[in-house]
């Protein structure tokens, strides 16, 4: 799981443990409109310009997933969504039956460890 | 880095109406019609590598949009080509819907920020619903090229 403050070096350990597990990878990348609005206060910049900005730059963080995950044989499948992490997190384990999550933020992920149904790795 | 896509998709690298009914035949259709605009020097390889990224991922991205796309040497600079398909194409979207509009990305295995910047550019494009209706109902190629001009930023 991908958020607008997520690095790129969860990219790599995600695909080296669907590989080493022989696991399916989803990349899911949120678009929190809250997030989105508070940056933009903070920034003093136009709300919809965060947003395209954090937009690309999930897509970005997607396709680097992708295209290392085909390096290394892992089958991907990628995912933008906008709205609460903890909802669409939740929508995702149950339609894909995922397995385990791995995530890297410290403030949500602290309510996704308690509520999640599945294994939680962080970062 | 500012990256348009509408510099990298060439009149002759449209499609208005693909003939093939599902997704390898359409690519193996636009990657022969690369080859016949000599815009692909390996067409073989070119799908060799497109071929790939199927087996290992959706590029059918939902709401009618597939984005087959490959690294690969067969191609000299990063290339885009774009086909349509009047009744759409199963590209295993995640959706489960069928693509009506394919866009086809390639770049060389060395230029891995532009066709990444790429793909963000196109994806970005393409989840805009308006976008994608002017691209389903335009004319012709020229059209085409003045929907992404115009819209892309």
């Amino acid at each position: 799981m991908l958020t607008g403050d997520t690095d790129q070096s969860i990219l790599s350990v995600a695909v080296q443990l669907c590989k080493s597990c022989g696991g399916k990878l989803f990349v899911l990348f949120v678009i929190e409109p809250n997030r989105v609005s508070r940056l933009a206060s903070l920034t003093h910049q136009k709300v919809n310009l965060v947003y395209d900005k954090t937009e690309e730059n999930g897509w970005k963080l997607l396709y680097l997933a992708e295209d290392e995950a085909v390096e290394n044989g892992v089958w991907t499948s990628l995912h933008l969504e906008e709205g609460s992490l903890l909802d669409l997190t939740k929508r995702y384990v149950d339609t894909y039956q995922i397995e385990a999550l791995l995530i890297k933020r410290k403030d949500e992920s602290k309510k996704i460890f308690v509520s999640s149904s599945i294994p939680v790795i962080g970062l | 880095m500012q990256l348009k896509i509408s510099e990298y998709l060439k009149p002759e690298a449209i499609i208005m109406e693909i003939k093939a009914k599902e997704k390898l035949a359409a690519i193996d259709e636009l990657v022969a019609h690369m080859v016949k605009n000599k815009l692909v020097s390996d067409g073989k390889e070119f799908i060799k590598a497109l071929a790939k990224r199927e087996n290992l991922e959706s590029t059918g991205i939902g709401d009618g949009i597939a984005i087959p796309h490959a690294r690969t040497n067969a191609v000299q600079d990063l290339l885009l080509a774009f086909a349509r398909s009047p009744k759409g194409i199963d590209f295993s979207s995640i959706d489960g819907k069928p693509s009506y509009i394919i866009f086809l990305i390639a770049s060389p295995e060395n230029q891995k920020s532009e066709y990444i910047m790429a793909l963000a550019k196109l994806s970005r494009l393409l989840r805009k619903h308006p976008v994608r209706e002017m691209l389903r109902n335009a004319k012709d190629s020229k059209e085409i090229m003045n929907i992404i001009k115009e819209n892309e930023e």
